[in-house]
C-alpha cells in the first residue's frame, strides 16, 4: 500500500500518430498492466478527446498539460529554444522531478536526447549518452532464446571516443543482463575486421581497454556481416555508424517485404507459395516486429529515457511502456552504474 | 400526493437505488461457469466493489434516506444476498430480485435477459409509493442497460418523454405486452417531477466514458466509488469526512493509494466536473482524520504530500473543460444503435415502427 507505483510519462504530441495512437497505447498500458501508471503529457484538450473514446482506466492515467510540442522536422535545439514548455521537455522535467520514474516519445529524437541531457544527469563515469536499439539476428539470445541482439549506440553521440564506446560496452552489456534476461551477454566492437588491431584508432584503443575489462564479456571485433547473424548479444559502436546499421536493417526488411508483395501480385504460383507460407511468415513477422520490443533506451542518465519508432502505433507504445516500466522496477541505472 | 406521504412521519428525502450484481458486488457471469460460481458463492464469498458499502452506509448516516436495491440476480438467491449486505452493515429498504423462474415456466424466454420490461415497471412502481419532493440518486454499471432504464425512468417521471415515445421504446425493446400494460400504470400513477439528480455508471468493462455522453451530463460513468463520493460531495449530499471514508475503505480493502485517489478525482476533472471546488474542503478533513491513530489513512503519505497530489492534479491541467450541455436523449435511436450491425430490426426500422404501432 505505501510502496509507490511506477509511473511513466508519456511525450503524447510526439511521432508520426501521435496524440491519438500514443494515448491509445498509454490506455492499453493502463489496462494490462494494473501496477503501472500512465502521466500523458501534451495537449489537454487532444488528450481528452482521444481518451474518451477510448477504453482505458482512469484510475491509471493523470494528463499534464503542456502548451507546444517539437515536430518530427524541426531541428531539436531551435525548437526547445523556442518552445521551452514543449511536451517532451515537460516530461522530462516531471521525471527529473521524481513525478515520473520514466519518459517514454515517439518524437523528435534529438529533441527527446537534447530534453533529456537538459534535465536528467549522466551517471557518474558517462561522459555521453548512449541511444540502442534491438534488432532482429538468426540466433537466439539470453533466457527466452529471443532472437535480438542489442546495438548501440545509434544516434545519441555522432562522435564517441574510445573511452565513450567502452562506457557504451558497460551499459549495453546491463542492459541485456536485465532487460533481456541474458545472465552474461557477450559483447563486441564493431569494425572492419575481427583482429584486434583493426579499425580506427577510437576503437583499437576501446578494444584494448575492454579485453583487460572485468564484469563484461567481451569477444573481441565483428564485421557488419555479424549483425543480422547475431554473433554478439550486444553490438557497440558510435552513434554515426550506429544510426546507419540501423537504418540499413530497417531498408532491407521494407524491401524484403516489397519483395513478397511484388511477388504476390506477379503470379498466381508465386502467390500459392506465399499463401501456404502464410501462417510460417506471420510468425516470422511477429517474432521479428519491432512493434512488439518497445522503444530503443537511451542510456547513461539517471533517469530512463525509452525513445519509441517514430512510426509507432498503440501497441509498441504500451510496449515500450513496459519496457520502460521493466527498466525502473530492476532497477537499472543503478545497474550500469554498479558496472561502471 | 400519494398515501404513505401523508402517514410517514419522517419522510425520505433522498432515494438512493442501487443494482447488485457489477454495481455494488464484483460479480462474473460472463461464462457459464462464471454463472455457476456465482449462483453457488456463499455470502461470505461475495465480494464487494471496493468503496460500495462505505459509500452506501455514508448516503444513509443522515438518516432520512431509502435505499432501494433492485437486481436482476433470481429471487432464489435473496437469503444469500440479504446475508452479504448484513455483513457489510448495509441497510437496505426495498430489494427486488427477478423471478426468472415464473419466467420460464410462462415460456417468457425474452424476459430472463431482458432488462427494460423487468426494471422499468419496478422503477415507476418504488417511485409512485415514494415521497414526492424525494430526490434521488441511481447506481448502475455499463455491463446491462442500467445507463439507458435509469435516463429512461428519470425523464419518464419528469415528464420529458411521451406515452407514444414510451410505447415505442417498450415495443423496440421487445417488452411483452403485460409488462407494458405494468410499466403505463405505475408511469401514471407517478406525480410529474425532477427528482433524478445523477446517475452513476460503475465502468465493470471499462467502456469508454464518452459513449455515455448521449445520456447527458446526469449520468456520470466512474471508475470507482471514490469518484462517485467525489461528485455527491460536490452536489452537497456527502460531506468531505464521509468522502475520506469512502477513500478509507477503498485504501484499506482493495489497496488504492495516492496516485490512484488523486488520478480519479482529476479524471473527473477532465470531464467537465466542477469539482475543483470540493479539493480544499475535502484535504482540510483529510488532515483532521490524520490528527486521530488513523494507520490506514496515514499509510497513504504524510499530509503535505497528500495535498500536493491533489493540487498537482487539478494544475496540471491548465483549464478545465466546461460541463457537455444537457439534451433530450434519443432513447428510439439509443436502441437501434444498440443492435448488432446487419440485424434486420437495425437495418428496417420501418417494419420495427409499424410493429410497435
Amino acid at each position: 500500500m505505501a510502496s509507490r507505483a511506477t509511473t511513466i510519462a508519456f511525450d503524447v504530441m510526439g511521432g508520426d500518430h501521435g496524440p491519438v495512437e500514443v494515448v491509445r497505447g498509454a490506455a492499453l498500458l493502463s489496462l494490462e498492466s494494473p501496477h503501472l501508471h500512465a502521466l500523458l503529457v501534451g495537449d489537454a484538450d487532444a488528450i481528452d478527446r482521444a481518451l474518451a473514446e477510448t477504453r482505458h482506466n482512469g484510475e491509471r492515467i493523470s494528463v499534464q498539460h503542456a502548451p507546444s510540442w517539437v515536430a518530427m522536422h524541426e531541428k531539436p535545439a531551435a525548437a526547445l529554444a523556442d518552445k521551452p514548455d514543449a511536451s517532451v521537455m515537460v516530461a522530462a522535467r516531471l521525471v527529473a522531478e521524481g513525478e515520473a520514474d520514466a519518459l517514454v516519445s515517439a518524437g523528435n529524437t534529438g529533441a527527446g536526447v537534447l530534453a533529456a541531457a537538459r534535465t536528467f544527469r549522466l551517471l557518474p563515469g558517462v561522459r555521453r549518452a548512449a541511444l540502442a536499439s534491438v534488432y532482429p539476428t538468426r540466433t537466439g539470445h539470453g533466457e527466452k532464446q529471443d532472437p535480438f541482439s542489442l546495438i548501440l549506440d545509434v544516434g545519441a553521440t555522432v562522435d564517441a571516443s574510445a573511452e565513450d564506446l567502452v562506457t557504451f560496452a558497460v551499459m549495453g552489456s546491463a542492459y541485456a543482463r536485465i532487460i533481456s534476461r541474458n545472465p552474461n551477454p557477450s559483447v563486441a566492437l564493431l569494425s572492419n575486421g575481427t583482429e584486434a588491431m583493426k579499425g580506427p584508432p577510437r576503437v583499437v584503443e576501446a578494444n584494448q581497454v575492454l579485453a583487460r575489462r572485468p564484469g563484461v564479456r567481451f569477444v573481441g571485433n565483428v564485421e557488419g556481416v555479424d549483425i543480422p547473424k547475431g554473433t554478439a548479444d550486444v553490438v557497440v559502436t558510435d552513434g554515426f555508424v550506429g544510426n546507419v546499421c540501423l537504418k540499413m536493417l530497417e531498408g532491407v526488411s521494407e524491401t524484403v517485404v516489397e519483395l513478397a508483395r511484388y511477388a504476390y501480385a506477379s503470379r498466381l504460383r508465386w502467390r500459392l507459395g506465399l499463401a501456404m507460407l502464410s501462417n510460417g511468415l506471420k510468425q516470422l513477422k511477429d517474432l521479428t516486429d519491432w512493434q512488439q520490443y518497445g522503444g530503443a533506451p537511451v542510456l547513461g542518465f539517471d533517469r530512463l529515457f525509452i525513445k519509441a519508432h517514430g512510426r509507432s502505433r498503440a501497441r509498441a507504445i504500451a510496449n515500450a511502456g513496459k519496457v520502460a516500466a521493466k527498466a525502473v522496477s530492476s532497477e537499472l541505472t543503478r545497474a550500469i552504474q554498479e558496472g561502471l | 400526493m400519494s398515501l404513505p406521504d401523508r402517514i410517514d412521519p419522517h419522510p425520505a428525502r433522498r432515494i438512493y437505488r442501487w443494482d447488485l450484481d457489477k454495481t455494488y458486488l464484483q460479480t462474473d457471469f460472463d461464462s457459464l461457469r462464471q454463472l455457476l460460481r456465482t449462483a453457488l458463492q456463499k455470502a461470505s464469498e461475495k465480494t464487494a466493489v471496493p468503496g460500495a458499502a462505505a459509500l452506501i452506509r455514508e448516503l444513509g448516516a443522515s438518516g432520512d434516506s431509502r435505499l432501494c436495491i433492485i437486481s436482476g440476480s433470481p429471487t432464489q438467491m435473496r437469503r444469500v444476498l440479504e446475508e452479504k449486505l448484513k455483513l457489510d452493515g448495509v441497510e437496505w429498504d426495498e430489494l427486488v430480485l427477478k423471478d426468472n423462474v415464473r419466467n420460464l415456466l410462462r415460456g417468457r424466454f425474452r424476459a430472463l435477459r431482458g432488462q427494460v420490461g423487468y426494471k422499468l415497471p419496478v422503477l415507476l412502481e418504488s417511485r409512485a409509493r415514494a415521497p414526492v419532493d424525494a430526490e434521488e440518486v441511481l447506481f448502475g454499471d455499463d455491463a446491462e442497460a442500467d445507463a439507458f432504464i435509469y435516463s429512461l425512468y428519470a425523464d419518464l417521471i419528469a415528464g420529458r418523454v411521451t406515452e407514444p415515445v414510451l410505447a415505442r421504446v417498450l415495443a423496440a425493446a421487445e417488452v411483452y405486452s403485460d409488462d407494458a400494460t405494468r410499466i403505463l400504470a405505475a408511469w401514471h400513477r407517478v406525480p410529474r417531477a425532477d427528482p433524478v439528480r445523477r446517475i452513476f455508471i460503475m465502468l465493470d468493462r471499462l467502456t469508454p466514458p464518452a459513449y455515455f455522453g448521449r445520456y447527458g451530463p446526469r449520468v456520470v460513468p466512474i471508475f470507482n466509488y471514490f469518484q462517485a463520493a467525489l461528485v455527491l460531495l460536490g452536489d452537497g449530499l456527502l460531506t468531505p469526512v464521509q468522502v475520506v471514508r469512502v477513500a478509507r475503505e477503498m485504501v484499506q480493502t482493495a489497496g488504492y493509494n495516492l496516485v490512484t485517489l488523486s488520478n480519479s478525482f482529476q479524471d473527473l476533472l477532465r470531464r467537465g466536473l466542477p469539482l475543483q471546488a470540493v479539493a480544499a474542503p475535502l484535504v482540510q478533513a483529510l488532515e483532521g482524520a490524520l490528527q486521530g491513530p488513523d494507520k490506514v489513512l496515514a499509510a497513504l503519505r504524510p499530509v503535505p504530500d497528500i495535498v500536493n497530489a491533489f493540487t498537482r492534479r487539478v494544475a496540471a491541467l491548465g483549464s478545465t473543460p466546461p460541463l457537455p450541455e444537457a439534451r433530450p436523449v434519443d432513447y428510439l435511436k439509443l436502441l437501434d444503435d444498440a443492435r448488432p450491425r446487419g440485424s434486420r430490426e437495425r437495418d428496417r426500422p420501418t417494419k420495427r415502427t409499424r410493429r410497435s404501432g
